[in-house]
């Protein structure tokens, strides 16, 4: 290597060096451009709602939360600090402050998607399952039940199960009733666990063992302890009934309303009834895909060994497509926690619903909808972040997917 | 015959204890649910109302002597998804009569008598079905599928303003609204999936955080948001109800659209790229020419999903006041005079809503299975 070619590497080397260097500023020139243009843009935004809302004589703020909400929900709870500090559940009534109408609104969204994240999974997972029923009538029931939810607008579903099915329920007066449970269109009234054991010492001891051990069942990870849990989870309410802690309270109708037990108005049953089939019916389709994805080798093992076709489903093919739908499972929760939004069609009040009352009372539209935005987004996150500890567990626990 | 129905249904129905005990119980139920509503069906519905109300179910409240308005987007809707139908599948004449006898049938089931209405509805068939030809005769008019869809909008959006954009309504408001949002969102959210893959943070964390904003709140509110937030924003235009609405539905649905875009891309092999890129293509041709195609013929059966999924939530825009097909029906039931028709009339609307979602379904399982055929 002569000297030329030696300073001709040099230059080459300062060249790309150089080239690199212009590309980095480039880049990050670049960057730096495009997050201008986007706070430039979002601050133009909210120059020009600011302004809207101006001409309107509407100031953007916040503070309109703190006065008193001036109407009144047909049901839900919402926080009322008790003696100034101590949170407490109470009904809502029109003296309290909008921002406790946004929490009833959340608390009624959280209760109809929680009650109907439980049905329709276990509904859908029997759906699913039977689908690939050996028996052809059940076969083609659930094929053709799924079909039918999925191929029509769940708001037809819902203003159906509310004006053509509920408000056709009998009036209380002659409610139908099986084993309890009451049916009328003035709402379905359930039985219901009433709490009898006063402030006894050894009743709370129960319940708070009863608490820790449902924690336990779930959360516990080595095996007999998690057994542990289970049993006391059965001994506990066995015992607490004898000892006549806890005792089923029945409805009883009278020729208006009903009484004792737990009631549900006719809103929520049509919003429930139509989320839950609903649901169900799109859990159905992800189970028998997920079934359908499963090596056709883990049957035939199975059959090979000798087992039944619902050994074989039960104890082979469930456990491995639970371990591998979570994630879907999760996506259909969050996508029934939005359509809960639906029970504004039905006058259900829930968070969208409450909103819209605000919105026409207060005239505070838009930051009314941040704040159901950003409800709506913890929910979703809430949501995920379960399903997501639930799914690693699995995970953590089972064999490879 | 005796014995295969014998052979049959011990196989199917009384294969084991369980499946007999389940036969016994739920086949009596099936049959008595079933001979129920067909009796009530056949006997105490008073079915007059459909076709008394058929032009408010399809069209709302549009005034009745600017039908021939909506008729010509009619036909301009069926000729741009015959042509869309046919850029997949091949025409073939029997598929043709078949679709002439099912219209057929529809007519005589439904009881059009109008000879206007009639040649029209021939019309409309005839261009479903010449557009279908021409695009499955003619390669080479894939090419100028998407700008003829967005002409044919437009076309649309000419002929119905006249009378008011308030005015519009029915079936025909809810294809509409279904068709603009799934044309307009496709742009949108594949210029969002290649945003989530950028090479600047800045553009990915953009693009992600709409999506993902979006896929967490409903619709109902989006819909309801922008209907409330564009007049603040420009007040210098009046947009109609149905336009906002259409625009809060692209703002929403734009996102799904890049999700599922998105999940194409990744679907394409990476040697695809570096394959490109060895021949010196630009990275704007690499994803052009290259990875978009093939990305989208990933995509395009989850994309019909998306295009039901849209047909079956645009009656929220009953949250705006805009009359679709199922708010029409609860108009007529509104009215004192049909209070008791309730079971006639959603049973029409579930019909009808059911026969559209299975035709888009059938043609995205179709579409599926032809588009694995291609690819093996």
């Amino acid at each position: 290597m002569n000297a030329d070619q030696a300073a001709d590497l040099m230059v080459d080397s300062e060249r790309l060096a150089a080239r690199r260097r212009r590309n980095r500023i480039r880049y990050h020139g670049t960057q730096l451009a495009i997050v201008g243009v986007a706070v430039v843009l979002v601050v133009l935004f909210a120059v020009a709602v600011k302004e809207g809302l101006a001409r309107h004589g509407i100031r953007f703020s916040f503070s309109f939360l703190g006065n008193a909400a001036g109407f009144d929900i047909s049901e839900g709870k919402t926080v009322v600090l008790d003696n100034g500090f101590w949170p407490a559940l109470a009904a809502f009534s029109s003296d309290l402050t909008i921002a406790q109408a946004f929490v009833t609104g959340i608390l009624n969204t959280i209760k109809v998607a929680v009650l109907a994240i439980v049905l329709s999974t276990v509904l859908g997972t029997l759906l699913g399952v039977g689908r690939l029923s050996t028996n052809w009538v059940i076969r083609n029931l659930c094929f053709w039940c799924v079909e039918f939810v999925r191929n029509t607008p769940l708001l037809i579903q819902l203003v159906f199960w509310y004006f053509a099915v509920v408000l056709h329920f009998p009036p209380i007066a002659t409610a139908a009733k099986f084993y309890g449970v009451v049916i009328s269109q003035q709402g379905l009234y359930f039985p219901a666990f009433a709490w009898q054991g006063g402030d006894a010492p050894f009743a709370i001891a129960l319940a708070a063992a009863f608490c820790v051990a449902l924690v336990g069942a779930f959360v516990e990870k080595i095996r007999p302890f998690r057994w542990a849990c289970v049993a006391v989870l059965v001994a506990v309410p066995v015992v607490m009934f004898l000892a006549g802690f806890v005792e089923l309270d029945f409805p009883v109708a009278s020729r208006f309303n009903a009484s004792g037990g737990v009631g549900m108005s006719p809103e929520m049953a049509a919003l429930l009834l139509a989320i839950v089939f609903n649901s169900a019916s799109y859990i159905a389709e992800i189970v028998r895909g997920s079934i359908d994805a499963l090596p056709k080798g883990q049957w035939e093992a199975a059959a090979s060994l000798g087992l039944g076709r619902r050994n074989t489903v039960n104890d082979i093919i469930l456990p491995q497509v639970f371990r591998v739908v979570l994630p879907s499972f999760g996506n259909q929760y969050i996508s029934l926690t939005k359509n809960t939004a639906l029970g504004i069609a039905i006058g259900y009040p829930d968070l969208f619903n409450i909103y819209g009352t605000i919105a026409n009372q207060t005239g505070h539209s838009l930051e009314g909808i941040v704040i159901v935005m950003v409800s709506y987004l913890i929910l979703s996150w809430i949501i995920s972040a379960v399903v997501g500890w639930a799914d690693r567990r699995m995970a953590s626990h089972g064999a490879a997917r | 015959m005796m014995a295969t129905a014998l052979k049959w249904s011990r196989h199917n129905l009384f294969g084991k204890p369980f499946d007999a005990l389940l036969t016994l119980t739920v086949v009596p139920g099936v049959l008595w649910l079933i001979y129920e509503a067909v009796a009530w069906a056949l006997s105490t519905a008073q079915w007059d109302i459909i076709p008394q109300s058929m032009r408010v179910l399809m069209i709302g409240v549009f005034p009745a002597d600017q039908v021939w308005r909506t008729w010509v987007a009619a036909m301009i809707i069926a000729a741009l998804t015959g042509a869309a139908l046919g850029s997949v599948f091949a025409f073939r004449v029997r598929h043709a009569g078949f679709l002439a006898v099912a219209l057929a049938a529809l007519v005589v089931a439904t009881g059009v008598s109008d000879p206007g209405n009639l040649l029209y509805l021939a019309a409309s068939l005839a261009l479903f079905i010449g557009g279908w030809a021409l695009t499955s005769r003619v390669p080479f008019s894939h090419k100028f599928l998407m700008p003829a869809c967005f002409v044919g909008l437009i076309a649309i959006f000419a002929v119905m303003a006249p009378p008011g954009a308030g005015l519009w309504g029915g079936l025909l408001l809810s294809i509409l609204l279904t068709l603009v949002t799934s044309i307009v969102t496709l742009p949108i959210g594949i210029l969002l999936a290649f945003g989530r893959r950028s090479r600047f943070s800045s553009v990915r964390w953009i693009c992600t955080a709409y999506i993902e904003v979006m896929r967490s709140v409903p619709l109902i509110m989006v819909v309801y948001w922008i209907w409330i937030l564009m007049p603040v924003l420009t007040p210098q235009f009046d947009f109609a109800d149905v336009v906002r609405g259409m625009i809060g539905f692209t703002v929403f649905y734009a996102a799904y659209v890049a999700e599922y875009v998105r999940s194409g891309l990744q679907a394409v092999p990476r040697g695809q790229t570096e394959a490109a890129r060895s021949l010196g293509m630009s990275e704007f041709d690499i994803n052009r020419s290259i990875v978009l195609p093939q990305a989208i013929r990933v995509v395009v059966p989850p994309l019909v999903g998306n295009v039901l999924d849209i047909f079956n939530n645009a009656p929220l825009v009953f949250i705006i006041g805009l009359t679709d097909f199922l708010r029409a029906g609860q108009m007529i039931l509104a009215n004192p005079q049909y209070g008791d028709r309730t079971y006639e009339v959603y049973s029409f609307l579930f019909v009808t809503y059911f026969l559209v979602g299975s035709v888009i379904t059938f043609v995205a399982r179709k579409l599926e299975a032809h588009l694995a055929r291609g690819s093996r």
